[in-house]
């Protein structure tokens, strides 16, 4: 490679020149090799959340009473989704192996639209594990991610018995 | 050594006159210098330096790797921020890199306070320490104007978090969600309000 002029009419002596590229080459060489050392392959990322619970936290009891706050439990073998106040809930049922996140997703859509959550962002998320039916990291990280998907961005990560609708069983 | 004008090297500089000898070209007299085709070879380097600048961090690593530690996945594409960061893997909890308890021995552990004891200390001695620095102003103008912010309670940029009560968790996927409830506990008594959990994008 190199750039080249030329000129060859009436016999005059040629002005042909290569430009040297050996520099360009070290150059290349070296940035590629120091970010080829230096990229990071694997993408981390985070999901921001606040520790809520009613019991633990006075303040949040007296703001949570004042209006309907939308609950998630993940357990081993389903999802509730409820209100609390209204004290509506809603079941979702494990599909095959997996939690069926779809079925999870269109209900907190749902509720994003309704009248309640139309201009609000919070949600409380909790996970429900004993020895017998344990519930990973994994599912509640799926749980809290797809709330943030749907447009409730403000997490809070809380134990089951500080859910603010909890259902009964 | 002498600077010599640009062109063909081989013969010269790079002594293959013994390669030439066995070829044709010396016996019919032909110039055997070679000219390497480069064109190829500087549009890969092109091509790969390109890629590798679009794919690079300046903010560095903020997460060490952990030997038995496969963090969850999920779609969120905010980024981490430098805090404390709590690991878990599958069968240790450590923080700054200092072992603090066992998964097993917590999660044996029915103490009605719902708190890991180890941890807490730790935690607690942190979040004094952070708190005295931004205190005392020792953060840079983007981290000192979220806490501004943070007080008004207006929401703060992914990354540019006040540092106040914050820290990262990085658990392994398969993590009992028990336990990630004692630490979020135990880290809310210590002041740590604000969690960052890491993940690995899909």
């Amino acid at each position: 490679m190199g750039a080249a002029v030329g000129t060859e009419e009436g016999g005059k002596r040629s002005v042909n020149c290569e430009l040297n590229i050996v520099p360009f080459i070290d150059v290349m060489s070296c940035l590629a090799a120091f970010l080829l050392i230096t990229a990071v392959w694997v993408n981390i990322a985070q999901i921001n959340i606040q520790p809520k619970g009613k019991n633990r936290d006075i303040t949040q009891v007296q703001q949570d009473d004042e209006h309907v706050t939308l609950s998630v439990l993940v357990q081993a073998d389903r999802i509730w989704v409820g209100l609390s106040r209204v004290n509506e809930f809603q079941e979702i049922p494990k599909k095959g192996e997996e939690q069926d996140w779809e079925k999870f997703e269109t209900t907190l859509k749902e509720h994003k639209a309704s009248a309640f959550f139309a201009d609000r962002t919070d949600i409380e998320v909790a996970g429900e594990s004993t020895s017998q039916s344990p519930v990973t990291y994994q599912d509640v990280i799926h749980a809290m991610d797809v709330a943030v998907k749907v447009g409730f961005i403000d997490v809070g990560l809380t134990d089951p018995a500080g859910l603010a609708a909890r259902p009964q069983m | 050594m002498p600077v010599h004008s640009a062109g063909p090297r081989l013969y010269h500089s790079v002594k293959f006159r013994h390669l030439v000898k066995h070829t044709g070209s010396a016996a019919e007299n032909r110039a055997s210098n070679v000219s390497m085709n480069l064109v190829p070879f500087v549009d890969m380097m092109t091509i790969l330096v390109t890629f590798l600048l679009m794919v690079f961090s300046a903010t560095g690593q903020l997460l060490q790797a952990q030997k038995g530690l496969e963090l969850p996945i999920a779609d969120s594409r905010d980024t981490l921020q430098l805090a404390p960061v709590i690991i878990v893997t599958k069968s240790e909890i450590t923080y700054q890199g200092q072992l603090v308890a066992t998964t097993e021995s917590v999660l044996r552990d029915d103490s009605p306070t719902f708190k890991i004891d180890a941890l807490y200390e730790r935690l607690d001695a942190a979040a004094k320490k952070i708190k005295e620095e931004v205190g005392l102003g020792k953060l840079p103008k983007d981290l000192a104007k979220a806490c501004e912010d943070a007080k008004q309670n207006i929401r703060p940029q992914p990354g540019k978090i006040c540092p106040d009560g914050l820290a990262i968790l990085q658990a392994d996927e398969s993590t009992d969600v028990r336990l990630i409830n004692k630490i979020v506990n135990t880290s809310k008594a210590a002041g740590f309000d604000n969690l960052l959990f890491a993940v690995k994008n899909k």
